[in-house]
């Protein structure tokens, strides 16, 4: 019988951790002007952040693979129709 | 203890087997999740790529104190959820109902201070549809801004208050000992589910009250 993996506590301690300082991060950078770059600067920080609750939160480091497959289907799908829709708009 | 023994179903070989097809049936689920909360960020950026600056001027009217507040007790919830899981997992039956107390706790505040911000966008004239008004030009496009405000964060709050509910019934269940190292599917399901509402809002966050804030 396969065992689950038990994660060490100190991980998620540790991962709230870098959660808070990323909203630190991203909230102090909104406040700088920097044109374009502000929205591209959160959402990598809350794509970052996302990782972490993902991968360690969420047990993605240590699960089987299919079920990481299951759970980048709903991600990619978004990528698709927010591209393809952009495309259209964008191309007007 | 005879009730933190697995009743395992007849269509599996064994704990393990059971416990891999409810982790894979409850990320399909979260997918479609993902892509029901998708279709409210591709509207947003959509609309968002054709009226800019409506939407950094909606998005200066937001609360981004209670936002911010907010976002912390959601990551930190995400927290304790986690901890829950754990207690589940390593069988500290006691720890589980705290730690699970905590995150439902933690969950009604967020919903409280969410109404906060909503009475305050009342007040404001700030809800579309009811009593919306901006003085300008750019009137229509802020009231899209505050349409898409309104609902992502109406159904986020709506996804945070079924966790609330179902957390409490899980966090009853593990009351009376029913969850140990053999059988905790239901705490690691719930909390799954739960990471995956603060996901959301940790996307929500950003694009909603920090545009254009310099």
């Amino acid at each position: 019988m396969k065992q689950f993996s038990l994660a060490p506590i100190r991980t998620y301690f540790f991962s709230w951790c870098i959660l808070l300082a990323l909203l630190l991060l991203t909230l102090g950078s909104a406040f700088i002007y920097l044109g374009w770059l502000n929205t591209a600067i959160n959402l990598t920080i809350s794509v970052t952040q996302a990782a972490i609750v993902l991968l360690f939160s969420m047990h993605l480091r240590s699960a089987h693979p299919t079920l990481r497959i299951a759970a980048t289907i709903g991600f990619f799908g978004i990528a698709i129709l927010i591209a393809l829709s952009l495309s259209d708009v964008l191309t007007r | 203890m005879a009730s933190t023994v697995a009743s395992i179903a007849p269509q599996f070989d064994d704990a393990a087997q059971q416990r891999d097809a409810s982790n894979l049936g409850i990320w399909i689920f979260l997918a479609t999740e993902v892509l029901f909360f998708g279709v409210l960020f591709a509207a947003y950026t959509i609309t968002r790529t054709q009226h800019p600056a409506a939407f950094a001027a909606g998005s200066r009217l937001t609360d981004l104190t209670l936002a911010t507040i907010n976002t912390a007790l959601l990551l930190t919830s995400s927290l304790t959820m986690a901890l829950g899981v754990h207690a589940a997992q390593s069988g500290a039956r006691r720890a589980i109902v705290g730690w699970l107390s905590l995150t439902v706790a933690l969950g009604i505040l967020f919903l409280a201070i969410k109404g906060l911000e909503y009475h305050a966008d009342y007040v404001e004239h700030l809800v579309p549809a009811l009593n919306f008004s901006y003085p300008g030009a750019q009137a229509s496009p802020v009231e899209l801004f505050f349409y898409l405000y309104f609902v992502i964060t109406g159904i986020h709050a709506l996804h945070v208050f079924i966790g609330v509910v179902v957390i409490s019934v899980i966090a009853y269940m593990a009351s009376k000992n029913t969850f140990g190292p053999e059988y905790f599917t239901p705490v690691d399901l719930t909390g799954l589910y739960w990471h995956l509402v603060d996901i959301i809002w940790i996307f929500v966050y950003p694009l909603l009250y920090l545009v254009s804030r310099s």
